[in-house]
């Protein structure tokens, strides 16, 4: 059966919990962990998920063909084998894009309301 | 060792946990469940390393109410994964009612039982905090005359940080290991008597440990946890002490460097001045200069003439009295020389001539007396009187003779000086 074709605006918006995930996976494969690590960095500790939520987030990102789980182990020498590595996949590369582009428009839109300052 | 002794904490934080995941449906526990709990252990590591038993309540406060969430989220998932949530939620309360309460129930008995351990089974922790004021030393004499005089020394961005790197390595810490005899203490407390080694103290204390530097502020915080309260405040202040130990040695030794410098300074210096006192010292002889400190080159011109200028006077004085006795007849010169040129055998001549002339008159005026005696007199009289004449021409002869010496002092007096003044030019810099 051919695979049914996903618009990503369909899918949007994203929850806080899905985009993060997503944000950590644009920069390449990870693992539990490293995802956790990449959001709470990215959001200067303002977000830690937690193991229920993090967890939650991929198997719902695994279901809708968002992520896909990947065999390629990023380096032998300091993987640990129990850990499973995840990375976007095309669609789920096209939604985060699509939703970081509607988080863009958001901001112009403040910007113009003079809701927020100018970047630096 | 140090794994043993954290997972005391650790192990039972990560059993709860397993324990909590039989909460989420077989599938999703089967499929993530590992995943989950090497989640929640690496989550568990760092808080541990944040700040120990402290850092694992603030991750159960933070997991316990998300495993809930979740929990209750992939229990309404599993009931009927193609429907809509409305439709879960609807199905919850018809006919699988006893599902929900059956997740109700257990998860929150596992959350009662989590804070209930986690309350009264973990070992109790005390943190005790001092703080020190720190402030950088100088690596050179001058600095460290700064520091004395609490001037300012040039900014070192990274001295916060190598404070903290300092307080936490073995030259700090293994005096405090000494000091308090923790080798033999936590041997006793934690691994049934058997002392310790240095290193593997050293381990825990260093987990027991948190450094921070206090913000906006030259204080750093020194954080100690331990599980006695007056164990933690021994430690925290043996450490504050054993680095205040660290610094004073740090600065006594410098000081000692800087000071052997400066006294090596001091020396070579000593050595130029005597190098430089000799030279003067040569030149003086050469030219014949004053050792007079205190002597100006005006005030020295002037000592160079003073000699010329009193021997002027006194020629001039004697010439001028040579000329008025020259002036003066016979008469006068007898009675001028006496005073102006004292001379024993010419006032003896005098004398003697007033006494026969004193002698002549009593004759004379006596005519009894014998002619033969006023005769002889008489010619005395005149033969004093040549010898006396002829003393007085010696005299004024010795006189011309002693203006004429003086003269030619006084000459020879200006040329030397003259001489002097000649070569002045030449050390006339060492004035300037």
């Amino acid at each position: 059966m051919a695979k049914q074709k996903i618009d990503p605006e369909s899918l949007l918006p994203l929850t806080p919990a899905v985009f993060h995930v997503l944000l950590a996976l644009a920069g390449g494969e990870r693992h539990g962990y490293a995802i956790m690590q990449e959001v709470a960095q990215s959001t200067d500790g303002q977000i830690k998920m937690g193991p229920g939520t993090l967890y939650g987030t991929v198997k719902r990102l695994l279901a809708a063909q968002l992520i896909e789980e990947s065999d390629a182990r990023p380096d032998p020498h300091l993987d640990d084998e129990r850990r499973r590595y995840y990375r976007l996949t095309g669609i789920g590369e096209q939604v985060v894009k699509a939703e970081a582009q509607r988080y863009a428009e958001i901001v112009k839109l403040a910007r113009g309301k003079n809701l927020i300052g100018k970047p630096a | 060792m140090n794994l043993l002794y954290q997972n005391r904490s650790l192990a039972f934080s990560q059993k709860v946990f397993e324990q909590l995941l039989l909460a989420y449906p077989a599938a999703h526990r089967a499929e993530y469940g590992a995943d989950m709990a090497q989640l929640f252990r690496d989550q568990c590591r760092d808080a541990w390393s944040e700040a120990r038993h402290f850092g694992l309540v603030k991750l159960w406060l933070r997991v316990l109410p998300d495993l809930l969430k979740t929990c209750l989220r992939e229990q309404f998932s599993n009931l009927n994964p193609a429907k809509s949530m409305s439709n879960k939620i609807s199905n919850l309360f018809s006919s699988p009612t006893a599902v929900f309460f059956k997740v109700f129930v257990a998860v929150f008995l596992l959350v009662v039982i989590a804070s209930i351990a986690i309350t009264f089974i973990l070992p109790e922790s005390y943190a005790s905090t001092t703080r020190i004021l720190v402030q950088p030393d100088s690596n050179d004499g001058q600095n460290i005359l700064a520091t004395v005089t609490n001037n300012v020394i040039s900014y070192d961005p990274y001295f916060v940080q190598t404070t903290l790197e300092i307080i936490q390595s073995e030259v700090v810490l293994s005096k405090v290991i000494t000091r308090l005899n923790l080798n033999v203490t936590w041997g006793k407390k934690y691994f049934a008597g058997q002392t310790l080694k240095t290193t593997e103290t050293m381990d825990i204390l260093k987990n027991q440990l948190l450094l921070a530097p206090v913000l906006d502020t030259k204080l750093i915080s020194i954080t100690v946890y331990d599980d006695d309260p007056k164990e933690a405040a021994q430690i925290a202040n043996a450490i504050a002490e054993s680095y205040r130990d660290y610094r004073a040695e740090m600065r006594a030794q410098l000081v000692e460097s800087s000071l052997a410098n400066l006294q090596t300074m001091y020396q070579l210096e000593e050595k130029q001045i005597e190098q430089s006192e000799a030279g003067l010292e040569a030149m003086r002889q050469k030219y014949d200069i004053s050792d007079d400190a205190s002597a100006s080159p005006t005030e020295y011109l002037s000592q160079l003439n003073e000699p010329i200028i009193i021997s002027q006077q006194h020629f001039e004085q004697m010439k001028a009295q040579l000329d008025n006795l020259k002036q003066l007849n016979k008469d006068q010169l007898r009675d001028a020389l006496p005073t102006v040129f004292p001379d024993v055998t010419y006032n003896g001549l005098l004398n003697k001539l007033n006494e026969a002339r004193q002698e002549y008159a009593t004759l004379t005026n006596n005519p009894s007396s014998a002619s033969t005696r006023a005769t002889d007199i008489k010619s005395l009289v005149a033969e004093l009187n040549q010898q006396i004449d002829d003393r007085a021409d010696g005299i004024m002869a010795g006189l011309n003779t002693q203006v004429a010496a003086k003269h030619a002092d006084l000459e020879a007096l200006k040329v030397r000086t003259q001489q002097t003044k000649d070569k002045m030019p030449e050390i006339k810099p060492f004035w300037d």
